[in-house]
């Protein structure tokens, strides 16, 4: 946009294809509309909001866009009570304290120690003053689960996504060398203000559908056997439905069918079902539906039923 | 650039157009994004379909809702088929419902609508109701008390309750106590000493307000209390900076920003179109169920209170209820159960739900009266 500092440098070659197939590559499975989403991102500069259950890859979106594009990962995990100080920068108070004890005897005015004790030698650099600080190219920063820290934090950002620059009272405005990549995630555990909201590109990533899952997963354990694939997936798929506390995301029917692989199954019986529970439930309460789901074969039996 | 906007080109005009469309339709769609789409058009290029719909869904949306309002919306601009804007608006303000508002309680609803302004002032007709009537109406029973005296009730009770939220809040402004010494300050100051530290500076915690949630049962054996008790909710709820009010009969309705309104006339006529299933039937299990899978997640263990108004008359599964209640009763610090019935003389928590729910209640306390309610303060 005109009124950022840098010019958006975007490598000729970049189409949303382009990403699509180098997602695959880092073996991301993108759909279309992330994928379309994430290039306006490069090319528009804007950031993007990625909301979604637990376990979809929401982080993960902006780990593998920064090694699509070659760039530096910064990431801000957001949490209650995040404050400036852990988020943007802190002094070093004990460099500075030691500071001026060895300056005591020297004859600077204290307008002179003053400005030594708060150079860029005693700045402690926290997520988002390093993003901006970032020198030689464009990084992703990366702020995590943004629902998770206050309005008071959220009216900050705001501030920085408009504007790309920090100001510390001490040594004045600092603006960003090369405007970052942003990708905000959410869970949705609070409603985010709609100022922030309209300032992003939002993508919204649903539970991947049969097929969809089975590609990730290949994509992810090459080494799996096929039929065992098919089952976890079947199987995960359906326990969807069981209408759990917490659905099983995506990063549990990797968990699953890497233990599977582990314990040197071949294919998924009420045994197995039982001796990975763990990775697919996360509560007493679930584990009893699902336990109770597979006697009765209602999820083995889904699993059985839908062929590829 | 598809179009500089002098000379717009055709595709430029058409994403303009369905952007004026979508924001017809309730989308955040303003003049900002309107720019975005355009640049987003141009980058993806107006051939692919696919792209542009997706492009133009992450640049005009900003939830999940928005999703899928946006899907009907551009189904109906590209496809041509009806680009009257009205018809598919969102479907939640279309609906009238059935507003139980409208017939019960008319009158007592315009009488307190329009000396809402002037009850906000320090005294407005209250101060001719003498001492005693303020005691006799705070204490009579809200479902047995005449018309007549409903209003003067109602400008009374959305006094003392503003008063009471009021100080909550600044009971707990005052409670801050000393904190860390905050190092950054304490260095700053010291540089004129010579790099003592010689006073120190304190870094004060910071104070989370309280969270509300508030579930109100609406249902046919509440009518009788539940339109005053909205009111207490509102005037509640402007005070406390993180409410969520739902309203509750055989299913669930959040009603908090409808509750945001500046005045109380405005925020009953939001309600009153509302389609809540007002004086329904009452499942309180499948209620709660329904807040914990869609809430759930929200409440935090530290500093929640989660309010029930409720009879505890209830046709749905006691077992379901007490379950639920335990799953909130994990996550909340305080749950707090008002009863209107517990002012009766003889009433006893006996029905199936009451007697369900009580293991997991920590504050149990009547509702039937404005004097009952003020006593809520000794508990938030």
């Amino acid at each position: 946009m005109g009124m950022s500092p840098t010019p958006p440098s975007v490598a000729a070659n970049q189409s949303v294809d382009a990403i699509v197939s180098g997602f695959e590559r880092l073996g991301y499975v993108a759909d279309r509309s992330l994928a379309t989403a994430l290039y306006l991102v490069t090319t528009l500069r804007k950031p993007i909001l990625v909301e979604g259950h637990a376990g979809l890859g929401k982080t993960e979106v902006a780990k593998v866009l920064a090694s699509y594009l070659g760039t530096r990962l910064i990431r801000l995990q957001c949490y209650e009570g995040l404050d400036v100080n852990s988020a943007v920068y802190e002094w070093n108070y004990q460099k500075q304290l030691l500071a001026i004890k060895i300056e005591e005897g020297s004859d600077k005015s204290v307008e002179e120690k003053e400005k030594h004790i708060f150079s860029r030698e005693f700045l402690l650099e926290r997520p988002l003053l390093q993003s901006i600080l970032v020198e030689d190219a464009a990084p992703v920063l990366l702020i995590d689960e943004i629902d998770r820290a206050d309005e008071a934090f959220e009216a900050f950002l705001l501030e920085l996504l408009s504007d790309y620059q920090i100001t510390i009272p001490e040594m004045g405005t600092i603006h960003a060398k090369h405007v970052p990549y942003v990708v905000l995630t959410s869970n949705r555990s609070r409603e985010l203000g709609d100022a922030l909201k309209r300032r992003c590109l939002y993508q919204w990533i649903d539970y991947p559908n049969l097929e969809k899952e089975m590609k990730i997963v290949r994509a992810r354990l090459p080494n799996i056997e096929q039929e065992l694939a098919r089952q976890v997936v079947g199987y995960v798929q359906s326990v969807r439905g069981l209408n759990l506390t917490k659905p099983p995301g995506v990063a549990a029917t990797l968990d699953c069918a890497e233990a599977l692989m582990a314990l040197g199954k071949v294919r998924l019986d009420e045994a197995a079902i039982e001796e990975t529970l763990g990775c697919i439930s996360k509560s007493v309460d679930d584990d009893t539906k699902i336990r109770s789901a597979a006697r009765d074969k209602i999820v083995v039996a889904g699993s059985m039923g839908r062929v590829l | 650039m598809i179009g500089s906007l002098e000379q717009p080109s055709d595709a430029a005009r058409a994403i303009v157009e369905f952007c004026r469309l979508a924001r017809e339709n309730g989308l955040p769609a303003g003049v900002p994004e309107t720019l975005v789409s355009l640049e987003a058009a141009a980058a993806l290029g107006v051939d692919k379909e696919q792209d542009l719909k997706f492009g133009l869904r992450s640049v005009l949306c900003s939830s999940k809702d928005d999703w899928d309002l946006f899907e009907e919306c551009f189904q109906t601009f590209w496809r041509r088929s009806e680009p009257e804007s009205s018809a598919n608006r969102r479907t939640r303000s279309k609906k009238e419902g059935s507003s139980a508002f409208g017939k019960r309680d008319s009158i007592s609803l315009m009488s307190t609508g329009s000396t809402d302004d002037v009850s906000s002032e320090e005294d407005g007709g209250l101060a001719v109701a003498g001492a005693s009537t303020r005691e006799r109406l705070s204490k009579a029973d809200v479902s047995t008390l005449p018309q007549s005296d409903m209003a003067m009730l109602e400008q009374l009770a959305l006094r003392l309750f503003k008063q009471m939220s009021r100080r909550l809040q600044r009971r707990r402004r005052i409670g801050t106590s000393r904190g860390q010494v905050d190092l950054r300050r304490t260095i700053r100051r010291s540089i004129s000493r010579g790099g003592e530290p010689m006073s120190l500076r304190f870094r004060e915690r910071k104070l989370r307000p309280h969270r509300l949630v508030t579930l109100l049962d609406i249902s046919g054996s509440m009518s009788a209390y539940s339109l005053f008790l909205v009111k207490f909710l509102y005037a509640l709820q402007k005070h406390f900076r993180h409410v969520n009010t739902f309203l509750f009969s055989t299913n669930l309705v959040e009603i908090t920003s409808l509750l945001g309104a500046q005045r109380l006339q405005e925020a009953m006529q939001a309600l009153s179109r509302q389609p809540a299933g007002w004086s329904g039937g009452t499942d309180i299990g499948g209620s709660l169920q329904e807040f914990n899978q869609l809430h759930g997640k929200k409440l935090r263990s530290s500093d929640t209170f989660f309010m029930i108004l409720s009879d505890g008359w209830d046709t749905g599964d006691a077992g379901v209820l007490s379950a639920e209640l335990r799953a909130v009763k994990r996550r909340v610090r305080r749950v707090i159960w008002l009863n209107p019935l517990l002012g009766l003389k003889d009433y006893q928590p006996i029905t199936c739900g009451m007697s369900a729910a009580l293991p997991h209640i920590d504050v149990f306390a009547p509702a039937h009266n404005l004097e009952s309610l003020l006593a809520l303060e000794r508990h938030l």
